[in-house]
């Protein structure tokens, strides 16, 4: 007998056995995972990548340099609010300075700008750049945007989260 | 006088129940999780306390319905 086979003396007709009740527990198991998994998301203080922030609370204003800086079909990346948060920030063709968070809403890769639109290289999803609606491939939810302001003096600022689009028509 | 359910009929109706609960469970979870990406973390609280009873039956039925099994015995069953 192989010395593996006296280590572990199980037949193999047991191993491919499976009761009802082993199979119910196991189902049992699963579904306290998710509840597991559930109350992690209702416990967690810090908002999911590409989720908005929690409402009510003052966001700070990010610098994000001279408003100009951009031409058009030209963009740069910046973080928000913390290192982890990467955004995007580009000018469309007609002139617009837009910012998105970078998370794809498909699957979390980091989205790009190709000049035109916002496109995801995972799995070829795109968004438009106007208000980061999804237009074509997997994703279906629209990008997170962030709320933008020039300053007087000409600089541009990062100043909290865009509502979802769609989310005032909830209320 | 009424003829007895054969047991494996109310074991057979566990074992679906648990199954259709994990299904729910799974849509659930995808929805929330839809819900939370979207800013939405109001329902949390709620989707908790409904999740938590489904898995409070789903273990109920597992550990403690007798009879589970109508063919070979488990492990751990008389």
């Amino acid at each position: 007998m192989a010395k593996w086979r006296k280590a572990f003396p199980v037949d193999l007709a047991d191993e491919s056995f499976i009761s009802r009740r082993e199979f119910a527990r196991f189902l049992g198991l699963v579904s306290a995972g998710f509840t597991a998994g559930i109350g992690y998301l209702w416990l967690r203080k810090k908002p999911l990548d590409g989720a908005p922030g929690p409402k009510g609370i003052p966001e700070s204003a990010v610098d994000l340099g001279p408003a100009d800086a951009l031409k058009p079909g030209q963009s740069r990346l910046f973080t928000y609010r913390d290192k982890d948060d990467r955004c995007i920030l580009l000018r469309t063709a007609e002139g617009e300075l837009k910012a998105y968070r970078q998370t794809c809403t498909h699957l979390g890769c980091a989205v790009r700008f190709n000049g035109g639109q916002l496109e995801c290289p995972c799995h070829n999803g795109f968004f438009e750049c106007g208000h980061g609606f999804p237009v074509q491939g997997p994703p279906t939810r629209p990008l997170s945007g962030i709320a933008l302001n020039v300053r007087p003096d000409g600089t541009l600022w990062a100043v909290g989260d865009l509502p979802k689009p769609g989310e005032g028509k909830e209320a | 006088m009424r003829p007895k359910a054969p047991r494996t009929a109310m074991t057979s109706f566990a074992l679906g129940m648990g199954l259709l609960i994990l299904v729910i469970q799974v849509y659930l979870f995808e929805t929330v999780l839809g819900s939370v990406l979207d800013g939405h973390r109001a329902l949390l609280g709620g989707a908790f306390i409904a999740s938590l009873t489904l898995t409070i039956v789903a273990l109920v039925m597992a550990f403690r319905i007798r009879g589970m099994d109508s063919g070979p015995r488990g492990k751990d069953e008389p």
